[in-house]
């Protein structure tokens, strides 16, 4: 084999980032300042992806000093030690010519594109001026902090905090907080889903094979092929998933509320569901019932499209199959305003099949201290909370406007609500935004309203490790290092049993990057803060973690994934039998030979609440799980839809090289019918536009989509002019999604209606 | 007895993710602008609600009876004993004969080496280190299996036992060496 040097492999790495240099290189970035040789671990390194949220255990290792090759952790069995194309792909941004490795300040206008290199002293000292100016001038809670979801958040929070602002922001409202706060408020905690058990998967466009999280998309395959589950998916688009299932209902958008609502009116009329499991883990079974009675397959079919004898036969097999079976409560995509009672509904049907810690259907995630309290002994090290304790800041978050949303305030808060101090200054004017690995840009909704926030702050800090669409308005750009060049604290993966895994440095650090952790400290430091901050290195911190056990923590660090145990669902005789039978001190069994008299929710009334007084009492007219009518579009418009695609993670990797060479556009899909209408091909150029936005993008003429409907991936469509792999490629899904936050679990909406023309 | 390298592509199976696209660039140091292995993704075909799509594994298919061997006029393409097409790059000239030649239209040249590449079953890297090609290594959904034909009891053995397979362009008398496993949905264009 001819031998590439590290010329070539920068080359090929980066290829398509040489042309930068003619177009206007970035003054920190890979291409202006170079980057040493690669050096790092040719034995593997078991670590943690950071790709995508799933964060999937990994092993890592450079090949001939030249590559790194990735692949899953084969310690996770539910992992496989498999790894999809994003974390495959993961090493290609190290020696990205487009990657930024030196601090830099702003010094055009927001947005223009103009930068200069600076040192990171120079860096913290001019945002800690900054700050403490709007401090004094304005309030610290003037100043909002915000992140995706990750180890990185807390340690930009804590900063936060420390500094004085309430205004910390999770990603949570643009992606999975429908679910999360439907099984808050009806289980009293999260909801984990054991699909690889399942014999019967209802899918409300939850695409698991391009959407991709590895343990879950590996399950729904396995159930499919190996035990011959039934797959049934309602999609407005022909997905992956809705390819890879047995039947395929093209639904109306938006509509999918109706359908699963319908789903419980059957399980309830034909009294098909799990009378004793309601009777003993259920309140408010019968308000909800009665209200059911009025939603007939025949009216879902008058919204939905669906027809009433497909969903009452689809509600009948369902329920044959209980409890190991499900309908998948989703994730992301916010497909109506009526996100809480779409989740709600969903969840509602589980319960009528008592799948409820079954096989196949839904449980609690079993950490180490309830674990060991059902085994009678120590099975899993209990890892300390080694926190700093800050005061909590006295003002009001931005997002405390409205007391419907109270149950968020306990959560991420709301995202969006950013935006909304833009024009009302209410409940107070922001002047500073600090953010690290987000791109609310694209995440967000109403990309003008964004940009105007943006312009509007006195101060504007993004830690990334590109400048994305949003980091391209920052005053100041924080270059983190990448995951595989960062070690990071140990943390919980425990499903049916205990877990615990850990990033670890696979590479040397490239260029004057650093971990977001540090950052973060030093920048605090330089505030002031010092005290909030007392690791000074991760290994201590890991030590703390591990109560000083050395001998644990080598083990966690050389496995890289450890699970102790086996798995345990309350109510699975089978599974309680194996559990008693490895503990000798276990738990006496239920006369029925589960765990079912243990099972308790965190709720009000300690049982699964189909009505909710909390949420009755923050929403008025909201407690019971209703459907309420909602327009998404003109009737001269077409729904507008989006999703994911297995090659990119939302708006987080379209600058990836190798990502981007697979896939740097995102095509409209229209139907044949629909195109012929206006004349459109295949390849046609053609605009769409909304309440809000227009974009231009390219046809592509599909069955795959319904006649009143377009659908594209999100994340594309870049409009700022660094991003030159990905700039103005593609729609840009955000910039045509209305700013509309749903009821009480205060999502980002992600329908709405477009027009469509050939240009 | 020599080994047969074979592999099975299951296209229920693959959710034409690209996993393996990037694992095989990632192992082989492929550069960008060619490919040693893609999933192409067709269709939908059919009516809809009975849609479907085709995963067509588009990678070298290790013929017995090798076109590109057969015209290579160096002797630099050549089957190994284990069965796999490999290429001798210090023989190889590049006069694209063995490009023109494959049916399967999987050959190219390397940007960087200027010799004709394609996939090997990742025989020079991954199985020299006693380990399963990039592909089959990474496939979220294990739609891929590889190993030796010619040992009955491997778990490649045991699925073309029992699975029904088939293979592109057989016509041709190539006798390819990757399998695949027809989608329960819909037809196959072979």
């Amino acid at each position: 084999m001819i031998k590439l040097d590290r010329r070539a492999f920068l080359k090929g790495a980066g290829a398509t980032g040489a042309s930068c240099a003619l177009t206007g290189v970035i003054p920190g970035s890979i291409a202006a300042v170079g980057a040493p040789a690669l050096s790092g671990s040719a034995e593997a390194v078991p670590s943690i992806c950071e790709m995508c949220s799933t964060r999937c255990p990994i092993s890592a290792r450079v090949v001939d000093g030249k590559t790194v090759f990735i692949q899953g952790n084969t310690e996770a069995k539910s992992f496989g030690g498999k790894v999809c194309a994003r974390g495959g792909a993961g090493h290609s941004l190290l020696y990205d010519p487009q990657r930024i490795v030196k601090p830099m300040k702003r010094v055009g206008e927001r947005g223009e594109g103009k930068w200069q290199t600076i040192s990171w002293e120079q860096a913290y000292s001019e945002i800690a001026t900054k700050l403490n100016e709007l401090k004094s001038k304005y309030g610290p809670e003037t100043v909002v902090f915000s992140s995706k979801s990750g180890s990185e958040h807390t340690y930009l929070f804590d900063l936060a905090k420390a500094f004085g602002s309430p205004n910390t922001l999770t990603h949570l409202t643009t992606c999975p907080v429908g679910m999360e706060v439907a099984s808050d408020v009806m289980f009293g905690t999260g909801m984990k889903r054991d699909i690889g058990n399942s014999r019967y998967v209802i899918n409300f466009g939850h695409n698991l094979y391009e959407g991709l999280d590895m343990s879950e998309s590996r399950a729904l395959m396995r159930a499919q092929m190996d035990k011959h589950a039934k797959l049934v998916v309602f999609d407005p688009r022909f997905s992956m998933v809705a390819a890879k299932s047995d039947e395929w209902l093209p639904i109306r958008p938006g509509t999918d509320i109706a359908v699963a609502l319908a789903i419980s009116h059957v399980l309830i009329e034909e009294k098909l569901f799990d009378k004793a499991f309601v009777d003993q883990y259920v309140e408010g079974f019968e308000p909800f019932a009665s209200q059911m009675a009025e939603y007939t397959p025949e009216w879902a079919e008058s919204l939905s499209d669906v027809p009433a004898k497909d969903i009452r036969r689809i509600a009948r097999e369902l329920a044959q199959a209980a409890p190991h079976a499900m309908i998948n409560s989703g994730h992301r995509s916010t497909f109506t305003p009526e996100e809480l009672d779409f989740r709600r509904a969903i969840f509602a049907v589980n319960v009528l099949l008592g799948n409820i810690e079954r096989k196949g259907g839904y449980f609690m995630g079993k950490k180490a201290a309830t674990y060991n309290k059902f085994a009678g002994e120590a099975v899993a090290p209990e890892l300390a909370k080694p926190g700093v304790n800050i005061p909590k800041p006295n003002a009001k978050r931005i997002d405390q406007m409205d007391e419907q949303y109270a149950l968020l305030w306990k959560m991420g808060g709301i995202y969006q609500s950013i935006i909304d101090t833009v024009n009302t200054n209410k409940p107070y004017a922001i002047h500073g935004w600090v953010m690290t690995r987000t791109n609310p840009m694209q995440t967000m909704t109403d990309r003008a309203k964004v940009e105007q926030a943006l312009k509007q702050m006195d101060l504007v800090v993004c830690c990334d490790l590109y400048v994305s669409e949003t980091a391209a308005y920052a005053d100041y750009f924080l270059p983190e290092c990448t995951y595989l060049e960062r070690d990071e604290e140990v943390k919980d993966k425990s499903g049916k049993n205990p877990a615990y895994y850990v990033r670890q440095q696979v590479v040397d650090v490239i260029g004057d990057t650093k971990p977001a952790w540090q950052i973060f400290r030093e920048l605090g430091v330089k505030l002031g803060l010092e005290q909030y901050f007392p690791w000074e290195d991760v290994q201590t911190l890991q030590l703390a973690q591990v109560n000083k056990d050395d001998a644990l923590l080598k083990q966690i660090k050389h496995k890289g994934y450890v699970s102790y145990g086996v798995p345990l669902m309350l109510r699975e005789p089978e599974m309680v039998a194996a559990f008693t039978a490895k503990f000798a001190n276990a738990r006496p069994v239920d006369e029925d030979g589960t765990y079912g008299s243990a099972l308790k929710f965190k709720t009000a009334s300690g049982k699964i609440e189909l009505y909710s007084e909390e949420v009755e009492k923050i929403a008025p007219g909201r407690g019971a799980i209703k459907y309420r009518d909602v327009s998404f579009k003109q009737s001269n418009e077409l729904y507008f839809i989006q999703g994911k695609v297995a090659v990119h993670t939302n708006a987080g990797t379209q600058q990836v090289p190798f990502l981007a060479n697979l896939m740097s556009d995102n095509a409209v899909w229209i139907h044949p019918e629909t195109a012929a209408k206006h004349g459109i091909k295949t390849g046609d150029n053609i605009r769409l536009t909304s309440s809000v936005g227009s974009e231009i993008g390219q046809a592509l003429v599909t069955k795959g989509i319904r006649p009143d409907t377009v659908f594209a991936y999100m994340g594309f469509g870049s409009k700022n002019q660094e991003s030159i792999r990905i700039s103005d490629k593609g729609v840009h899904c955000g910039n045509l999604l209305p700013h509309v936050t749903a009821p009480v679990c205060g999502a980002c909406v992600h329908t709405t209606g477009v027009k469509l023309e050939k240009v | 007895m020599n080994k047969r390298y074979v592999m099975v592509h299951d296209e229920n199976k693959c959710i034409g993710c690209q996993a393996c696209n990037v694992a095989c660039r990632s192992e082989n140091q492929v550069p960008d602008g060619v490919t040693r292995l893609q999933v192409r993704v067709e269709g939908p075909y059919g009516e809809v609600p009975d849609l479907h799509f085709k995963f067509d594994r588009v990678s070298c298919q290790q013929c017995e009876n090798a076109p590109c061997v057969k015209v290579c006029p160096t002797g630099a393409a050549y089957v190994n004993d284990d069965g796999i097409v490999t290429i001798n790059h210090e023989k190889c000239i590049g006069c694209q004969y063995c490009i023109a030649a494959c049916p399967y239209k999987v050959r190219f040249i390397n940007p960087v080496t200027l010799t004709a590449d394609k996939c090997n079953f990742c025989t020079d890297t991954r199985l020299a280190r006693g380990e399963q090609p990039a592909c089959v290594t990474v496939c979220p959904t294990n739609a891929l299996v590889f190993g030796d034909a010619n040992d009955a009891n491997s778990d490649v053995s045991k699925l073309l036992n029992s699975a029904p397979t088939y293979r592109e362009k057989v016509h041709l008398g190539t006798q390819p060496r990757v399998y695949r496993i027809p989608a329960r949905k819909g037809g196959i264009e072979a």
